[in-house]
């Protein structure tokens, strides 16, 4: 039987239903109409895999490591159609801006060229399939016991998915992790960790640079500081990995660095331009209110940096605000294994608008 | 569980690089401090290359398996290895909650082990204080974090943090502001007496009224407390004064 007409039918009526019900903005209910056509794509056992209650350990259980070392939750990509794996990638794309999915892309790819190169080796497989399209073994090959790839990105949803009440996208893999709390016309983005390995690879003969804005960024304002801001803003001391990284939920560090305050304005612009490459992978919608936000609270928004002052070279660098906290470290002194994180110490998992 | 077997199967499939550390042995203290208390997180995780090293210091016996008499050893160890200092005097750190991975996580360089540990201090007073920490354990092969949190209390305000280059240690200056419960409870108490005694004078007045010398009584309560105040700033001056000696025969007198 061929249900596309239904599908049409669906989501040409839906989101007007969506938007009608009291709270729903145009945004939630695009994201609403995507999670219900991917969940129509299940059956019941893909389903039961899939969902989880709104307010379970799942919403804090997520990970950037390799299946094989933590336990992914949620419907793995290797193990779904390729229909299915379209509805999924619509439904992260729904939720996110076109820049921000772009990106998510990018880092999938990577992990996937990763894989291909042998876990990092030099020699390895350059190029790989995009996401949504058949992708390798995912590292799932006898004796493998680390899997990563496009195979191993997962999607769960966490709650219904509504315009009113609150539910949750969680979508990752190696070096990912999306969480995307919505509640009503509201969405929430943090915590979530984008990462890079290889920072750097060429597919289909194009050169990408999945977290390349954020590394060439903090480069540009760390150099436009004068002398004087320079000495207040780097930190005479190594910072090797991220502080606020996975698990830290809930804590707040003495912010450190230089504030905002004695920035001049084009710094401030540049300063928020950096913020804007985590806070604009969400939709735009979203995304210019969380901006918004940061920008009120810029008078009490520190600048840390630790490293070289040379692009190219390894730095860590840490925004800190009221409302937000974003950590760029590379890994290991390697440039080409960049972790990142994102948080609002006030909104981590949408706790400002979700009742308790 | 058998370590050496299921690590050695790790270890061979193991890819050359991923989102978790080779040799190197993370350690990241967070510091919260608290008017009565000090709060110790540490988060230990072996990188790949080390982890076998860390595992031998922590399964002693090398039976493979890490018992419990075994992990409490290993945290007595890095807990001795910790120097706190709160105003130049040391600090005794009493073991909390504990995580220990397994041993095949530790060996993929994933896994952490969480060590809580706190210390009651006598509460800080108001005013100016400096806390130390310094992280002793296996420099050899170990990178640090260290990193205070937001105090919870408002009361506490941190101030300059300084650390060494390796993050081994770091120095924190902190403030506590007065309790501004003391002050307003001075406040509230020091309004009482002086609307008490206005309570008495106007009660006075008032019974003054009903038998007819209101204006006599009234000025005769405002020159009682003029004088008395009078009194209180020649004695305070220490200025003898002819006056003093009236002033307090009318008061004594009750003028």
């Amino acid at each position: 039987m061929n249900l596309r007409p239904v599908f049409m039918l669906f989501a040409l009526v839906f989101p007007s239903v969506v938007a009608a019900q009291p709270g729903a903005g145009p945004q939630t209910a695009r994201v609403v109409v995507a999670a219900n056509a991917f969940l129509s794509t299940l059956n019941a056992a893909e389903r039961a895999k899939c969902t989880f209650d709104f307010s379970g350990s799942q919403r804090t259980g997520w990970s950037n490591l390799p299946t094989g070392i933590v336990q992914r939750n949620g419907l793995r990509f290797g193990d779904i159609t390729a229909r299915q794996k379209d509805a999924a990638l619509a439904l992260v794309a729904a939720a996110l801006s076109r820049e921000g999915f772009v990106k998510v892309t990018n880092i999938m790819n990577g992990d996937e060229v990763l894989k291909n190169a042998g876990g990092g080796r030099t020699g390895g497989r350059q190029g790989a399939p995009g996401p949504g399209r058949p992708g390798g073994g995912g590292g799932r090959g006898a004796g493998r016991s680390l899997q990563f790839g496009l195979d191993e990105y997962y999607l769960a949803l966490l709650g219904t998915p509504s315009a009113t009440t609150p539910w949750m996208i969680q979508f990752g893999g190696h070096h990912l992790a999306i969480n995307v709390t919505i509640v009503g016309a509201n969405s929430v983005m943090t915590p979530s960790l984008p990462a890079a390995q290889p920072a750097k690879y060429t597919l289909n003969g194009q050169t990408i640079r999945p977290l390349g804005q954020e590394n060439d960024k903090g480069f540009t304002l760390i150099n436009a500081l004068n002398a004087e801001q320079r000495k207040r803003a780097i930190l005479n001391y190594d910072v090797k990995d991220l502080v606020l990284g996975p698990g830290a939920d809930g804590k707040t560090i003495q912010p450190e660095g230089i504030p905002a305050s004695q920035l001049d304005a084009r710094q401030q612009a540049m300063l928020l331009d950096i913020v804007h490459e985590w806070v604009g992978i969400l939709n735009d919608e979203a995304a210019a209110a969380k901006m918004a936000e940061i920008k009120a609270g810029m008078a009490q928004t520190w600048f840390a940096w630790s490293g070289s002052v040379k692009n190219g070279e390894v730095a860590y660098y840490r925004v800190q605000g009221p409302a937000v906290v974003i950590e760029y470290a590379p890994q290991q002194g390697d440039v080409d294994h960049i972790h990142t994180i994102y948080r609002d110490p006030t909104n981590d998992y949408g706790a400002k608008l979700v009742k308790p | 569980m058998r370590v050496p077997a299921v690590l050695g199967i790790l270890l061979a499939t193991l890819p050359s690089a991923g989102a978790h550390r080779l040799d190197e042995y993370l350690q990241a203290t967070r510091l919260a401090i608290h008017l009565d208390r000090l709060d110790l997180e540490l988060d230990l995780t072996p990188g790949v290359a080390v982890a076998p090293k860390v595992i031998s210091w922590i399964d002693t016996n090398g039976d493979g398996e890490i018992s419990g008499a075994e992990r409490d050893a290993y945290v007595r160890q890095v807990l001795s290895s910790v120097t706190l200092l709160l105003d130049g005097s040391p600090v005794r750190m009493v073991q909390g909650k504990t995580h220990f991975p397994l041993p095949a996580e530790m060996g993929l360089g994933v896994g952490t082990i969480q060590l809580r540990a706190s210390a009651k201090v006598p509460a800080a007073g108001a005013g100016f204080h400096r806390l130390s920490f310094l992280n002793w354990h296996r420099p050899g092969l170990s990178v640090y974090l260290v990193n205070a949190l937001v105090p919870v209390e408002p009361r506490i305000q941190i101030g300059e943090q300084r650390r060494d280059r390796a993050q081994r240690g770091i120095t924190l200056d902190f403030t506590v502001a007065g309790d501004a419960r003391w002050v307003w409870g001075f406040a509230l108490l020091v309004g009482l007496l002086i609307g008490g005694r206005w309570f008495v004078l106007l009660r006075g007045a008032w019974k003054a009224r009903a038998s007819g010398s209101t204006l006599g009584l009234v000025q005769r309560s405002f020159q009682t407390i003029r004088m008395r105040g009078s009194v209180y700033l020649l004695n305070r001056r220490g200025v003898p004064s002819t006056n003093s000696a009236r002033h307090k025969h009318n008061i004594h007198h009750g003028a």
